[in-house]
């Protein structure tokens, strides 16, 4: 009876298999033949909280009908960090899509273990979208040893931040907008102890920030970018030929960090800088605790999010200004990078014969009726147009309501993030609620990027320092401006040789060897 | 000899003095207790407080935790019902619930039965094979290959069978079970049962307690399940409630890239604190009713484990 229950022991195991019966099947259409060529692709939703591409989507038949594609697209995780460890781990069984996109760093490491394959090819086969959107920094960024191994897309709007500063504060107290760090200094002192907004408390303070860092950002991070541009050390690297490095190596992000701590010690930014996360952050200056930020355009006045700085301060407002120039008279809001996605057929679909048909695909969504399906769904039902721009319809059919969101799920593989049609139909001119003011995020986004940028092409994939040399980099710099390191030149000397000697030089050297290979400097 | 035996019994009706020290000693204990209620029960209260907290508020983060009923905004709710894929996630969710702890205590059960029983041939052997994997963990990327190589991507049992046998509650589960008394097991035997019957007629019905406890242990940890199904599981309509709820989290963080009047008019902390709220609800549902097997199902299992 014992040696029976061992049996059945073994047996629980044997059945826990049993159990897992399910089918992950990828047909591919052979080639020369007529049967469609099934196509699996794992996509960014545009909107991953509203739902999936809906199966009665007219896209799918469209497809089927003109190239003889049966598409299944399925949505990759919302996080970019689940995104690569979902194509990491699908790689690593043998078992990705035939046409997915990945991060550049999940992208090289694909192309070194021979999984995605060469498109050099089919360029040619898609004109209109090489003609938008694959310029020779697209093209760079997916070459390796001369070949194209991918598409790089455009992911974002560039240059939508700006520095922004509360123009009802200014008119209150009388000032003019700063234009130098010391008029900038003066302002950021009046809106801390002039009382601004005329509560009678002292409530407010000069300049709203948060450390807010990505893969290839560093400390202090994105919202100091405009102090840091006025010293010329705006961003990780100096992507110039001329002076190419890391910028925490050059003498002026010394004085940079002077100035820095010397707003935190006259009490002149929101003391919760350091603890502050992008809700916190966003909270606080919807209720008017500080007058100067750097902060995006939709972030700032997109309906939604306006709206409750709006019923607040009804009379309140922001200006976009230039960023303020520094001793040398440099100035700049930030490092201007492209945010490219890289699209990706894999060498399984490639070698399956799958490439021309995703090159058709592709270019189908990039011009005319593809690019209107994808982008803002089927004229009538989810849009209309008005003067050559796609409005959309009202109530929830329209593509800006729930129902009508899911149909633009492709969006972001349609989009090039620059045209007028793509920026109007995306940021309307609306009333506000309270105030009745007429705004609009696009005239935001253009007085945003009329101001001044520090050229950073390619800065957004280079070279990361390892964990221990990240840590120690943000935490030497949070100790100098907490105080709990005293900032003079000899200390931040001794610094800068830890920092070097730690793997800071061979960090440098990495990136500038992968900056040349890659054709990224200037 | 009478008298003697008399003083043996315990005195039931007789009250018990309590000393100074006993007072001092219970006074403390409440104190504690209160503490450690006060503890959790402040973040739950915040949570539910964030949620209904409007877009219009403007104070502080304690201000926000006693907010008047007559300022409550229900937006963040009404996004998260009205969302299209909520009813879908939320059914994958309890079919994922379901398979996966009828699955887990289908594999658990008899697993630690037959390594609960006296003598079983190579029981030690089958011991070190089941502690090997919870000492050494795999990883995903075997994982990810023993999933795909059998077909489950793509399939609802992805996400619980993989971790269907969890080591640390079957040796819980078998240390309950060796804690019942041998004798029971003989004289089913002696009565004509097979250990299969032993199993059902005998120790089943005497282990509710830890099979409640272990099925939802079990079952806390299919519900919250992120990680398998983000994994395992690309076909949009399988996703499961914590996927939805990371979507929606993630694409309220985001709504300055999206259009003006999507999504929501609440503010994106009350999103992220309604969520939270929404996907424990049954599980706080579900404590209630087998809170009492609870404590018996935990202790007897340490005690022996």
């Amino acid at each position: 009876m014992k040696h029976l229950l061992a049996f059945a022991i073994a047996l629980t195991f044997a059945g826990a298999t049993l159990a897992a019966q399910g089918s992950n099947e990828t047909v591919a259409g052979p080639k020369g033949t007529d049967k469609p060529t099934r196509i699996t692709m794992w996509y960014n939703a545009t909107q991953t909280e509203v739902g999936p591409l809906p199966n009665d989507w007219v896209g799918y038949q469209i497809l089927k009908d003109k190239f003889n594609i049966e598409l299944d697209a399925q949505t990759l995780p919302s996080s970019t960090t689940d995104q690569d460890m979902k194509v990491q781990a699908a790689s690593a069984a043998d078992d990705l899509p035939d046409f997915f996109v990945a991060s550049r760093e999940v992208w090289l490491r694909l192309v070194k273990n021979g999984m995605v394959g060469d498109v050099t090819d089919l360029y040619g086969r898609m004109p209109n979208r090489t003609r938008l959107m694959f310029d020779d920094d697209a093209k760079a960024f997916v070459t390796v040893d001369g070949r194209q191994y991918g598409f790089a897309t455009p992911s974002k709007i560039t240059n939508n931040e700006g520095l922004v500063i509360r123009q009802d504060w200014l008119d209150k107290l009388g000032l003019k907008a700063p234009t130098t760090t010391d008029e900038l200094l003066d302002v950021m002192r009046a809106f801390t102890f002039k009382d601004p907004d005329g509560n009678g408390k002292n409530d407010t303070y000069g300049y709203g920030a948060f450390v807010e860092l990505n893969t290839y950002e560093e400390y202090p991070g994105r919202r100091f970018e405009p102090l840091m541009g006025a010293f010329g050390v705006d961003g990780t690297w100096d992507m110039s030929k001329a002076s190419f490095g890391l910028n925490i190596n050059k003498p002026e992000f010394y004085d940079f960090m002077v100035f820095m701590k010397r707003m935190i010690d006259e009490g002149l930014i929101d003391p919760n800088w350091m603890a502050y996360k992008k809700d916190d952050f966003r909270g606080a200056w919807k209720q008017g605790k500080f007058g100067i930020m750097r902060e995006q355009n939709a972030a700032l006045n997109a309906q939604n999010n306006y709206a409750p700085f709006d019923a607040n301060f009804p009379d309140g407002s922001w200006t976009v200004i230039d960023p303020v120039k520094g001793p040398k008279g440099k100035a700049s809001v930030g490092p201007a990078v492209r945010g490219l996605r890289i699209w990706c057929i894999s060498q399984k679909a490639l070698d399956a014969g799958k490439g021309p048909k995703i090159a058709d695909m592709f270019e189908w969504m990039a011009h005319g009726e593809g690019y209107l399906l994808c982008g803002w769904g089927r004229e009538g039902v989810e849009y209309q147009m008005k003067d050559g721009i796609p409005v959309s319809m009202p109530g929830e059919k329209g593509f800006e309501g729930p129902v009508g969101q899911t149909y633009i799920q492709l969006r972001s593989m349609a989009f090039n993030y620059a045209s007028d049609m793509e920026l109007v139909s995306r940021y309307p001119v609306y009333t506000t609620a309270t105030s009745h003011k007429q705004m609009s995020a696009l005239w935001t986004l253009r007085e945003m990027q009329k101001r001044h940028w520090t050229n950073a092409n390619g800065e957004d994939s280079m070279p990361v320092p390892s964990t221990d040399l990240k840590t120690f980099y943000e935490q030497g710099l949070a100790e100098f401006l907490t105080g709990k390191r005293t900032l003079d030149k000899s200390n931040w000397d001794a610094f800068l040789k830890q920092f070097n000697d730690m793997g800071g030089k061979a960090w440098e050297e990495e990136g500038r060897k992968y900056a040349e290979a890659n054709n990224y400097l200037y | 000899m009478a008298k003697k035996q008399n003083s043996l019994k315990p005195q039931t009706s007789a009250v018990v003095k309590l000393s100074k020290a006993d007072h001092a000693f219970s006074i403390g204990v409440d104190i504690i207790m209160a503490f450690f209620l006060i503890v959790i029960a402040i973040p739950l209260w915040s949570t539910i407080m964030l949620s209904l907290r409007p877009s219009t508020f403007i104070g502080s983060y304690l201000q926000g935790m006693v907010l008047p009923p007559w300022k409550w905004s229900f937006a963040a709710y009404r996004s998260l019902l009205g969302n299209n894929g909520f009813l879908l996630a939320f059914w994958n969710s309890v079919r994922i619930l379901i398979g996966g702890v009828a699955c887990a205590l289908v594999l658990n059960i008899p697993l630690a039965y037959g390594l609960s029983v006296r003598g079983l041939p190579g029981k030690k052997w089958l011991t070190i094979l089941i502690v090997i994997p919870y000492v050494f963990n795999v990883g995903m990327v075997p994982t990810y290959i023993m999933v795909a190589k059998f077909g489950l991507t793509n399939h609802l049992a992805s996400v619980y069978l993989p971790v269907a046998i969890n080591t640390y509650n079957l040796l819980i589960m078998r240390s309950f079970f060796e804690g019942i008394p041998n004798e029971l097991r003989e004289s089913a035997s002696i009565d004509g049962c097979n250990e299969v019957q032993t199993l059902i007629r005998i120790i089943l019905p005497l282990s509710k307690a830890i099979i409640l406890t272990i099925g939802l242990f079990y079952g806390v940890n299919f519900w919250n399940n992120y990680f398998n199904p983000m994994l395992y599981l690309s076909k949009d309509y399988l996703r499961p409630l914590p996927i939805l709820l990371r979507n929606i989290l993630i694409g309220a963080s985001m709504n300055e890239f999206v259009e003006a009047r999507a999504f929501s008019d609440a503010p994106v902390e009350a999103i992220k604190a309604a969520s939270v709220f929404m996907s424990a609800i049954p599980m706080v549902i579900a404590y209630p009713f087998i809170q009492k097997y609870f404590t018996k199902g935990t202790l007897l299992g340490s005690v022996k484990g």
